[in-house]
């Protein structure tokens, strides 16, 4: 069925907001499986594990612009040093009624560009010498495009806040296990409580699998913003074939950006980790295939 | 405190919240609106200020190409004059096309082609072409969010009360002026 670009955009918000729905109660879920594991008084391990993670994150996310920055070796470039890059990103900001962010380059010879800031006011996209070079103004304009899309989305937030809980399950079922593993724990010990047994594996099983799922879901998140973040690209430009061609052109290029951390293989538009046999369900992004079908679609819609 | 008294409460928070949403989001709306439209003017005001400067340099190499300086000249001069969104639209229609022509008075001279100051106009004068183009467009999309909002349920009710009004669309008179001059050589 093919869709215009608005519908797409209602579509992925929706999707977007049933994963974190989900993950929400694979969160409530795996809270309750270690406190009925555990026995009330552990339950301290669930404070603990929030406040770690939710303090690392947020901070992460507050300053991720300057993070991204020396993580990458990305430098800020102002008007004087790239006039035409410039006039080409301060276009897209205007199609999409957003202040226009920063722009830094990046020396490495694959194609590649990301975006971050923790809102527009913040905004920094980055694009490597390698895509600068390959792609004519049309794709480049489309790769902006995209990028300002995860700006004006508040994606840094939605992958923060989806990151933030998949850890906070990660940790909470890693304290419980040690707990357990070292003997603590009251509910085993405890007499005059009703041990179900059959609760007992249940509370283990969700335990065990909480952070597989959560580890899906927020695959599954980071994909449904890339679909969106197509769709909306295609909002400002009203012209799919310059992100489509991008696209094709990244296809058919293999090289990989050196800066390949897992902790920022999310941003890139083409994720560094995608070709390294990744099964399809924990990528980052939907395989390039399906994005470029979805843009040849919409040029079928756009007028 | 009864149960009756907490449902009397829950109600009216909820009509609050309902209220200051519904009215707050239709005023930023408005807003972006406007806001969108000064930035269409901002964008046309860099494109005539570009003007003097690129019928200068093609003056330096086809003098007596007075006809089309002339087209351009004057389509800038009731740019400057004109008011609202027709007027805006009708005046920037108007240059787009007195400047198509004086492009393609420029075909014909390579020496103008080739020289260094018309280069650097060209970018300049193809970016603010798109730069125009695209807070168009925005404003329009600004245009439909508000009349959209305005017209369906429960926004219309809070319309007047917020002094909302429907607005139009930032719409090219002729045909052939929807696409920019080409600026490529």
């Amino acid at each position: 069925m093919a869709l215009d670009f608005r519908a797409r955009q209602a579509a992925n918000q929706r999707k977007t907001i049933l994963l974190l729905a989900v993950m929400a109660c694979v969160m409530a879920a795996v809270v309750w499986a270690v406190a009925y594991y555990l026995g009330y008084t552990s339950i301290g391990v669930v404070p603990i594990a929030v406040f770690v993670v939710v303090g690392g994150s947020w901070w992460s996310y507050y300053a991720s612009d300057k993070l991204v920055l020396t993580m990458t070796g990305a430098r800020v470039v102002d008007e004087q040093q790239a006039p035409q890059l410039h006039n080409l990103v301060e276009e897209i900001a205007l199609a999409a009624g957003l202040p226009k962010p920063r722009i830094a380059i990046v020396e490495d010879t694959a194609p590649n560009a990301f975006a971050t800031g923790r809102d527009p006011a913040h905004g920094l996209i980055a694009y490597t010498t390698g895509i600068l070079q390959l792609m004519d103004r049309e794709e480049l304009q489309g790769v902006t495009a995209h990028e300002m899309s995860h700006i004006g989305n508040r994606d840094t937030l939605v992958a923060t806040v989806a990151a933030t809980t998949a850890g906070a399950i990660a940790l909470m079922t890693d304290l419980a296990m040690r707990i357990m593993w070292f003997g603590g724990g009251d509910r085993r010990r405890d007499n005059d409580n009703n041990n179900n047994p059959i609760m007992m594996i249940i509370a283990l099983v969700v335990m065990i699998l909480g952070p597989l799922a959560a580890l899906l879901l927020k695959s599954a998140v980071s994909r449904s913003r890339e679909s969106l973040a197509d769709a909306t690209g295609v909002s400002f430009t009203r012209n799919p074939a310059g992100l489509r061609r991008a696209l094709e052109n990244l296809e058919s290029n293999t090289t990989v950006v050196h800066s390949r951390s897992t902790a920022l293989a999310h941003l890139w538009i083409e994720s560094p980790l995608d070709n390294t046999g990744t099964n399809k369900l924990f990528m980052t992004h939907p395989p390039l295939k399906e994005r470029i079908a979805a843009l040849r679609q919409m040029e079928g819609e756009t007028v | 405190m009864n149960a009756a008294v907490w449902v009397v409460v829950g109600i009216a928070v909820l009509a609050a919240i309902i209220f200051f949403s519904q009215y707050n989001g239709l005023i930023r709306k408005k807003v972006a609106v406007d806001e969108a439209f000064a930035q269409i003017e901002v964008q046309l005001q860099r494109r005539n200020d570009l003007i003097p400067n690129l019928v200068e340099t093609v003056k330096g190499y086809a003098a007596h190409e007075s006809s089309t300086f002339e087209k351009v000249v004057q389509a800038r001069a009731a740019a400057t004059a004109a008011h609202g969104v027709a007027e805006v639209a009708a005046a920037d229609g108007a240059i787009t096309q007195a400047l198509r022509g004086l492009l393609a008075v420029a075909e014909n001279y390579p020496d103008l082609k080739a020289s260094a100051n018309f280069l650097s106009l060209q970018e300049e004068l193809s970016t603010t072409e798109n730069k125009v183009g695209f807070s168009r467009q925005y404003y329009n999309d600004s245009v439909r969010t508000l009349n959209t909002a305005i017209e369906v349920i429960p926004g219309r009710f809070f319309a007047g009360m917020a002094g909302a009004t429907k607005r139009d669309f930032y719409e090219v008179p002729d045909a052939e002026n929807r696409n920019a001059p080409q600026v490529k050589f």
